[in-house]
Parts: structure tokens; C-alpha cells; sequence
């Protein structure tokens, strides 16, 4: 199976000139850059994406907030319970190491045998924990993947993408130490790092809901990204379900309706309260959420907007704060926590990496119901920020454990938590 | 350029020099013993005197603890370091960071061709290096230290990016921006790193 992405992409990708140093207020200084283009029909741009494509729009007030970096070997045992003890959660809960040494842990799947997978970041690992009589033993059954971000179990099977392969490992839970290579199942995904890291979520038919974000800030994106598909990993065959959409890592499948609801990181560099990122929902197949046209649903791009208004696009159903960085999320639908959570979202807030004063890495809760009308938050869980720029974790990814409890990937931390609750 | 590890008279001069050194979470003797090894390629006091290995005196805690972790996982590929990395513990990469990050790095020598770094300043502004590796070029966190580093060894890691034959942190940002360097570029602010003052 060949890549063909290149092929349908001869759309031009303008993005922003680099600034220079002055200090003029972001958005004056925003809008006196000029354009500039990338040709994003050749394989180059495919292959390389802009060296600018995270860095090179902030100004000179915003330099120095490059994306932080957590412990390389995450947290001690020693440091991971006097964590624990500063997580604050609504009364009755209670949260507790799971497991730790999971070193970059992002999304979670479980096997239909009780174990649980675990994916990773730049480390390339995937894992998987098993419980002996209580005792967790983390084990690293696949290496040198290129960003496993997403991971889902079907079937017996597991699936693990990692950023331009969606690759199936056959009757996974019986041969966790001799995985082989798997099988591609689905290719057709630009090779690059650049928000190509990406989130699995199954719907009732068995198809994955998969993000696509463009390589760069923020800029005209070329028709094969800052979309969702839903690809079919029988027969490898897709569909585009939402567009102007940009760096999406996390959705869930509303057990109510079967709607796939999902979350958004806005643009960066407009400021550190602006634009907010957000919680989605396709109503219908081919939605346009705005980017790069209008973010939040109300606020025009100072240049990517072109004449457009943000009354052409979907709305938000909720936006949830600037720079909290909304990845994992889960539709509650367990029988331990109180009745009223039933078919809440919550939400794994990564933090921000990039604003002055930090602000998510917590799990919110969000109460709406199926049509997406008046959503509102709550703070679930809170206490990884420490000081402006301090994190003792960073929460990425939630999945309901069977006995209704919930279980927390941290990439920082390198360790899964679990939340449980029990009346008093 | 292949060197044994087990070179025992250096590493017993690196051992009675390391003695002196204010290494709070490496004072125990286990962790000497195992740089010692270290500085059969990386040098006494991680200052490397061979060609194409890089010093690692004054590098970041954090940029030695992830090099010694993507060494571990297989995710940055070096012959030599593999094997080495796959033997350690994270209690041993926590103290090798806090081991070599308390090193005094390397002095730059005189500069024999400041034309060359004038042209490589040139190319770090464009590049926007100091965004990340500080204005300075001392590195943060987990992004390295560049001032004083051995200038073919800066050519080397520039090259490996741009070949993709080294991919960096989670971001991917030096492959990135060194798929776009040319030799020339290479070259001049190499120079330029190596010696700035």
C-alpha cells in the first residue's frame, strides 16, 4: 500500500512571515506581516514540513515559551505519592497510583483479557500492564514506533497508530511478548511529525475516528489535513467527516446518539488568553469547524479570515479555555461515580506549553446533553500546575476501568492514576 | 571512530578528579564508578578530546537523562550507546544527568576564523537557534548546550538531522529545521557554536 496523500493536495499552504523584533502590540504586528507560501503540491512539503511550524509566529514578548519538558524518567514512586496527596477532586472521590514507570504514557485501550495498553509519545513505546493479585507489571511489548500516540483493541486485536501507519497486531493479548510487526491496515497519512501525531476513537461499527492536523501554527491547510476521517481498518476504506479542524487529540462516541464528539487545540500566538480551545460535535458528515477562518466560534482570524464570518462555521460546543491543551476525553457512562455524572465528559487537559502563567493539566467535567445545547464545566480534578510554569504531571488521556472507576494517562509523570469514588 | 570503554587508566584519572566535584544526587560511589566508563570516549571531567564524540560537561540534566532514555529505547540509534544505555537503570540516568550537568563545559578556544563566525551568527539568527538553546547557548532543559562543543561533532549532529538519521525530542524540531540547512550553513555556524564565548 502506497501513500497517495500528495496526490489531492495541490492546494497552496500560506502561513505567516516571521516577524521581527518589535514590540508592538501581537496583533498590530500580526497583521503587518505579509503571507508567505508554501507549495504544498511536492513531496518535499510532505516529507519536511515548515521549520517553522511550531516556533517563528510568536512575537518578541512571546519568545522563550518553547514547550516544556518533563523528567525523562517521570516520576519516583516517592514522588508520585506526595502528588497524589495534593490532587484536589469533589468529595467522596479518591485518586491513587495506578501504575507507574509508563514512561511517556498517552492514550489507553483495553484488551477484552484485562490488560491494559498504553501508548507513547516521542519514546516510541507501546506497553502493556497486566494485574498480578494486585500488582501491576508494566511491560514494553512494542519499540521504536514513531509517536504510538492512539491506540485502540478490536476484535483481539490491537491497533496502534503511529502518526503515518495504522498497524493491527493480531490476537495481541496471547502474544504481548512476540507482537511482530503487525500488518498495515491504513497509510494514506502525511509522514511528517507536525501535528501528525494522532487519537483513536471506535464507533459502534467498528470504524476509527482518526485527526489529521495541518503542519504549521496556523495557515491556509492543504486539502488532505485539519480534518477527521472515519476509516474502516477491514478494508482500509475512509471518509471525511469534519474539516477546519487543527490539532485534534482526543474524541469519544456519545453512547447516546452515536455522535462523535471530539476536542480542539486552537492556534497559538494571538495571546495568552486568546483563542480558546475547544469540545466538538459533528451534527452531520462534512462539517467545517472554522479553522483557520474563525476560532471559538466568535473571533475571526486576524488574517487567515479573508472575508469570512464565523456564522458560516460550526460553533463550539463549549469553549474551554485558551492554552489548557483538551486531549483525551471519555463520555462517562460507568455506575460508580453519582448518578449525575452518567453521560458527562470528562476531559484530560494537557496544559499549556506556551502561555505565561500555565493553566489546565486537570480533568474537567462537562455537563450537556445529546444535542450539545448549554454545555457547561466544572473542574473534576486539579493541583499537576505548581507556580507559572511548574508541572508535577499532565494529564493526556482517561478510560473507564469495568468497575466504573476511571484510569489517567500522564506523559510527564510517566504513570497512570486511577479515580474511584465511594460514598462516605 | 571505534574506542574500547574499558579504558581503565583514563577512567581511574576521571574517578580521583570526579572525587572533588559537588555532586549531590551522584555522591555515591556506584554512579563514579560507572562514568568512568563515560570517560574513556566523552573524556576526563566529560570534556571529550575525540574526534565526532561530544562533550558532555555542562550539557542540561534534563537533555543527558532524555539522550540517555531515547539511547534506551532504541528511538535515537548509536552502536556504540545502545548497548551501553539498555544496561542502566532511571535511578542511574537521573544521577548521570545531575552528574555531568555540574561540570564546568568546555572553554572555547581561540576563534581562527571570525569572518566564518560572523556568517554563522548570521545563520543562528535566521534559524532562530537561541529560541530554544538560549541566548546564550548554554541550552535549558531538555534542549543541549552548543557554546563549546566540538565543532566537527556539531557538523555530525546537524548532518544526522538533516539525513533524519537522528529525529530529536517529541517535536521534531532540529530534523525539521536542519532538512533546510545547507553545507555551507552547516559549516559556518558550527564554527560559530563551537566557539562562542
Amino acid at each position: 500500500m502506497t501513500s497517495m496523500f500528495h496526490r489531492s493536495v495541490l492546494a497552496l499552504a500560506a502561513v505567516a512571515l516571521l516577524a521581527g523584533t518589535s514590540v508592538v502590540n501581537a496583533q498590530q504586528q500580526d497583521q503587518n506581516r505579509a503571507l508567505k507560501k508554501y507549495e504544498s503540491g511536492t513531496k518535499e512539503f510532505w516529507t519536511h514540513p515548515p521549520d517553522d511550524w511550531f516556533l517563528g509566529d510568536e512575537t518578541e514578548a512571546q519568545k522563550g515559551l518553547a514547550p516544556p519538558s518533563g523528567p525523562p524518567t517521570g516520576a519516583s514512586e516517592a514522588e508520585l505519592a506526595a502528588m497524589m496527596k495534593k490532587i484536589k477532586l469533589p468529595p467522596g472521590f479518591k485518586i491513587e497510583v495506578y501504575a507507574p514507570g509508563v514512561l511517556a504514557a498517552r492514550q489507553m485501550a483495553w484488551g477484552d483479557k484485562g490488560t491494559l495498553f498504553v501508548g507513547s509519545f516521542g519514546l516510541g513505546n507501546v506497553y502493556a500492564i497486566k494485574d498480578n493479585n494486585g500488582k501491576k507489571e508494566v511491560k514494553t511489548i512494542l519499540k521504536g514506533l514513531n509517536m504510538p500516540t492512539g491506540l485502540a483493541f478490536k476484535d483481539g486485536a490491537l491497533y496502534v497508530i503511529a502518526v503515518d501507519k495504522l498497524i493491527r497486531y493480531d490476537d495481541a493479548e496471547a502474544n504481548l511478548d512476540k507482537l511482530g510487526d503487525g500488518k498495515v491496515v491504513y497509510d494514506d497519512m502525511p509522514s511528517y511529525a507536525a501535528h501528525g501525531w494522532k487519537y483513536i476513537a471506535v464507533d459502534k461499527e467498528g470504524w476509527f475516528f482518526l485527526p489529521f492536523g495541518p503542519p504549521f501554527n496556523v495557515g491556509i491547510p492543504p486539502t488532505s489535513v485539519s480534518q477527521i476521517r472515519r476509516v474502516d481498518p477491514k478494508t482500509g476504506n475512509a471518509e471525511i467527516w469534519a474539516l477546519g479542524v487543527r490539532n485534534s487529540v482526543g474524541g469519544d462516541v456519545d453512547p447516546r446518539t452515536g455522535k462523535f464528539w471530539f476536542t480542539e487545540n486552537a492556534r497559538d500566538w494571538v495571546s495568552d488568553d486568546l483563542p480558546s480551545d475547544k469540545l466538538n460535535m459533528i451534527n452531520k458528515i462534512g462539517e467545517h469547524f472554522g479553522y483557520p477562518y474563525c476560532h471559538q466560534g466568535d473571533l475571526p482570524d486576524p488574517k487567515f479570515a479573508m472575508g469570512h464570518k464565523c456564522s458560516e462555521f460550526t460553533p463550539p460546543v463549549l469553549n474551554l479555555g485558551a492554552h489548557v491543551a483538551p486531549l483525551g476525553m471519555k463520555f462517562y457512562t460507568g455506575d460508580q461515580f453519582p448518578a449525575e455524572y452518567k453521560n458527562n465528559i470528562l476531559i484530560a487537559e494537557h496544559g499549556s506549553w506556551n502561555r505565561h502563567k500555565y493553566q489546565g493539566a486537570r480533568i474537567m467535567r462537562v455537563i450537556v446533553g445529546p444535542d450539545g445545547k448549554n454545555a457547561k464545566q466544572e473542574v473534576f480534578a486539579s493541583g499537576w500546575i505548581e507556580g507559572d510554569q511548574g508541572y508535577l504531571g499532565r494529564p493526556n488521556d482517561i478510560i473507564l476501568a469495568k468497575d466504573g472507576s476511571i484510569l489517567v494517562a500522564d506523559d510527564w509523570a510517566g504513570a497512570i492514576y486511577r479515580i474511584s469514588y465511594s460514598k462516605k | 571512530m571505534r574506542r574500547k570503554f574499558t579504558s581503565h587508566a583514563i577512567g581511574a584519572i576521571a574517578l580521583l578528579t570526579l572525587g572533588a566535584l559537588p555532586v549531590s544526587a551522584a555522591d555515591d560511589s556506584a554512579i563514579k564508578e560507572k562514568a568512568s566508563v563515560c570517560a574513556g570516549c566523552h573524556g576526563e571531567n566529560g570534556i571529550s578530546q575525540t574526534e565526532n564524540i561530544p562533550s558532555l560537561a555542562g550539557q542540561p540534566d534534563q537533555f543527558i537523562q532524555w539522550q540517555l532514555v531515547f539511547f534506551r529505547a532504541g528511538s535515537r540509534k548509536n552502536d556504540q550507546m545502545q548497548p551501553i544505555a539498555e544496561e542502566i537503570t532511571n535511578e542511574d540516568i537521573r544521577n548521570f544527568g545531575a552528574y555531568f550537568s555540574q561540570m564546568t563545559p568546555a572553554k572555547a578556544a581561540h576563534d581562527n576564523d571570525p569572518d566564518l563566525s560572523k556568517k554563522g551568527a548570521q545563520v543562528a539568527v535566521g534559524l532562530r537557534c537561541a529560541s530554544c538553546h538560549t541566548d546564550s547557548f548554554a541550552g535549558t532543559k531538555a534542549v543541549a548546550r552548543l557554546a563549546g562543543q566540538r565543532e566537527e561533532y556539531l557538523v555530525k549532529a546537524l548532518h544526522d538531522y538533516k539525513a533524519g538519521a537522528r529525529v530529536g525530542g517529541g517535536v521534531a524540531a532540529m530534523a525539521d529545521v536542519a532538512y533546510h540547512m545547507s553545507d555551507e550553513e552547516i559549516t559556518a555556524v558550527s564554527h560559530y557554536l563551537a566557539n562562542f564565548k
